[in-house]
């Protein structure tokens, strides 16, 4: 067995069984990760539409926002299943993109302000469309994750192994698009796009499929945490955190590869609470500026690509 | 096999191509020549859809792809090169192929995608990094390996013997005939050398200030006095 299959097999162990035996006791903790992860997943999704799309976002609140409307109006409205109207939530924060498509022909820094000023957007639509969304007193009592066959999916450890697997999924299917040959397409079209379009490439639609992709994986972790925490206003909802935070995440662990994000989220979240939030109450975010400059000296390309190449010369020198 | 009527492209003041009538028939091979900045790397920007003509039509096997965007006249079998080489990058030279015959064809033949490696000759670097580890003649060829994975009908060729040194060329113009042969795909080359193009095309048209100023035999175009005449006054400018 190579050194990668064992790593997922560990990853694997840790993750499904060490973490809930161990930790599943400490509510805090799971709190934390639980919340981390979830960043996580936005932080994957963000690089996905980076990596792939060749677009720097900076609206991924909006999507995040809108699944967790969408998910949290469909249980309370019309009483969709919790599960169901998650996923309907990926596909709101998809159909918003699409009113986010005419920005792809922007370039740059004109392409991240645009989509800056769109997240602001549904922010307001969420605060001024009362009658629908509560408007800025927002929705309380928001119904959790539901108890299916004797398990509780609700309870701490339920919402972890959710939350978990949500993003591990969404891992699996990132690396299959950059697998496969839209994946390939994809790498070659940021540096040749006319070359790519001369070839019979679609190269408007693939970005699009990235965008859609990526807001919809979005949509549905907004929508996750929308029923975790049974509470959202808009300024929570559509809050730049969830722009910024996975930015850094992402950045923090190296978004180049799949996984980066999601550990960078995980150890950027638990030391921003463990750490900073004990020594600057308010304003710690602060230092996660200064946590990312210091990583980015240490290591450009990220956390992960580190160890990984630590971990290969430890194995390769001579003992 | 390839109609153009009145064409016209214009960047602010400039006519690139003016109101340019032509027409090129199935498997033929044709050659485009003309002074510099007389407008033939726009024509074939126009035929392949990377710039919009102000006016006429293009039409290609019986459909009108003035309005069709690039990847579909790709796929409907209009391929080219570009005069300086755009290999997809972070590719390797096999991906590259891979990618053009996925999407220009709809479907991937390997054994046809090895064939055109070696037909190129890049067989041996199929699995070089396209984009930095090629030298111009592998290049010129990886722009002609890309094209023909997209099975095309008819090949735009924009100067791809410039720049080789004369063994080089000899090589790649046999691949070009034998290409025509074995493919049976048609042919239009922007080539400057005069020899080149009376030893490759049975007809050639010229162009001088995107206008079309000769059309024939390549012995008669080159005894045409204008056509003498907009070559050597272009090189006195
Ligand atoms: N994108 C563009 N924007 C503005 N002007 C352009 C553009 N592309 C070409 N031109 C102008 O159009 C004219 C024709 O250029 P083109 O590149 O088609 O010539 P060419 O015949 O291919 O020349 P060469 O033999 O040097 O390759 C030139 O005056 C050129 O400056
Ligand atoms: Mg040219």
């Amino acid at each position: 067995m190579d050194a990668r299959r064992i790593s997922v097999v560990l990853a694997m162990v840790v993750m499904y069984i060490a973490v809930p035996l161990l930790l599943g006791s400490n509510l805090y903790v799971m709190s934390l990760l639980v919340a981390s992860i979830a960043i996580g997943g936005v932080a994957l999704a963000w690089a996905l539409l980076g990596n792939l799309g060749g677009m720097v976002s900076f609206g991924h609140a909006a999507f995040f926002g809108v699944g967790s409307y969408v998910s949290a109006l469909l249980t309370m409205k019309l009483g969709v299943p919790v599960f169901a109207a998650m996923l309907l939530g990926g596909v709101g924060a998809a159909v918003a993109s699409i009113a986010m498509l005419p920005t792809l022909r922007l370039k740059g820094p004109y392409f991240a302000l645009a989509i800056l000023a769109y997240a602001q957007i549904f922010r307001i639509l969420a605060t001024e469309w009362k009658s629908v969304t509560g408007g800025s007193g927002g929705l309380s009592s928001i119904p959790r994750l539901p108890e299916i066959a004797g398990f509780d999916f609700g309870s701490k450890i339920g919402n972890y192994l959710v939350i978990v697997s949500i993003v591990l999924i969404f891992a699996l299917i990132y690396q299959r698009i950059r697998a496969s040959h839209y994946g390939t397409a994809l790498r070659a079209m940021h540096d040749s796009e006319d070359a790519t379009r001369v070839v019979g490439v679609n190269s408007t639609l693939l970005k699009a499929m990235m965008l859609f992709v990526s807001a919809f994986m979005t949509g549905v972790i907004g929508a996750f945490n929308a029923h975790y925490i049974n509470f959202l206003e808009p300024d929570y909802g559509f809050s730049g955190l969830w722009s910024t935070l996975p930015i850094v995440a992402a950045i923090f662990g190296g978004y180049r590869t799949i996984l980066g994000p999601v550990i960078g989220a995980v150890f950027v979240y638990l030391v921003d609470q463990l750490v900073f939030k004990s020594f600057i109450p308010s304003g710690h975010q602060i230092m996660l500026g200064a946590l990312l400059a210091g990583m980015v000296l240490f290591s450009p390309t990220g956390l992960l690509p580190w160890i990984v190449e630590k971990f290969k010369r430890s194995r390769n020198a001579p003992a | 096999m390839l109609q153009l009527e009145n064409v016209t492209v214009r960047f602010g003041g400039v006519t690139a191509v003016d109101n340019l009538t032509l027409s090129i028939g199935a498997s033929e091979v044709t050659g485009l020549v003309g002074p510099n900045g007389a407008g033939k790397t726009t024509l074939f920007n126009a035929i392949s859809g990377l710039v919009r003509p102000g006016a006429g039509r293009i039409v290609f096997n019986a459909v009108d792809v003035l309005n069709a965007p690039v990847y579909r006249r790709a796929r409907l079998g209009l391929g080219r090169t570009f005069q300086v080489p755009q290999p997809l990058s972070r590719l390797t030279v096999r991906e590259n192929l891979l990618v053009a015959q996925r999407f220009g064809t709809g479907s991937v033949n390997a054994s046809r995608l090895d064939e055109i490696l070696d037909f190129v000759g890049l067989t041996e670097k199929a699995g070089r990094d396209a984009s930095s580890e090629l030298a111009l003649s592998e290049l010129k060829a990886l722009e002609v390996g890309k094209a023909l994975a997209t099975n095309p009908k008819l090949l735009l060729l924009d100067e791809v013997l410039a720049g080789l040194e004369t063994t080089g060329k000899r090589r790649f113009m046999q691949m070009l005939k034998d290409m025509h042969a074995k493919f049976g795909v048609g042919i239009l080359i922007i080539e400057h050398d005069i020899e080149t193009i009376s030893n490759l095309c049975k007809r050639v048209v010229v162009l001088n200030f995107g206008e079309l100023i000769a059309d024939g035999a390549p012995d008669e175009v080159f005894r045409d006095a204008e056509v003498i005449k907009s070559y050597t006054g272009a090189e006195h400018a």
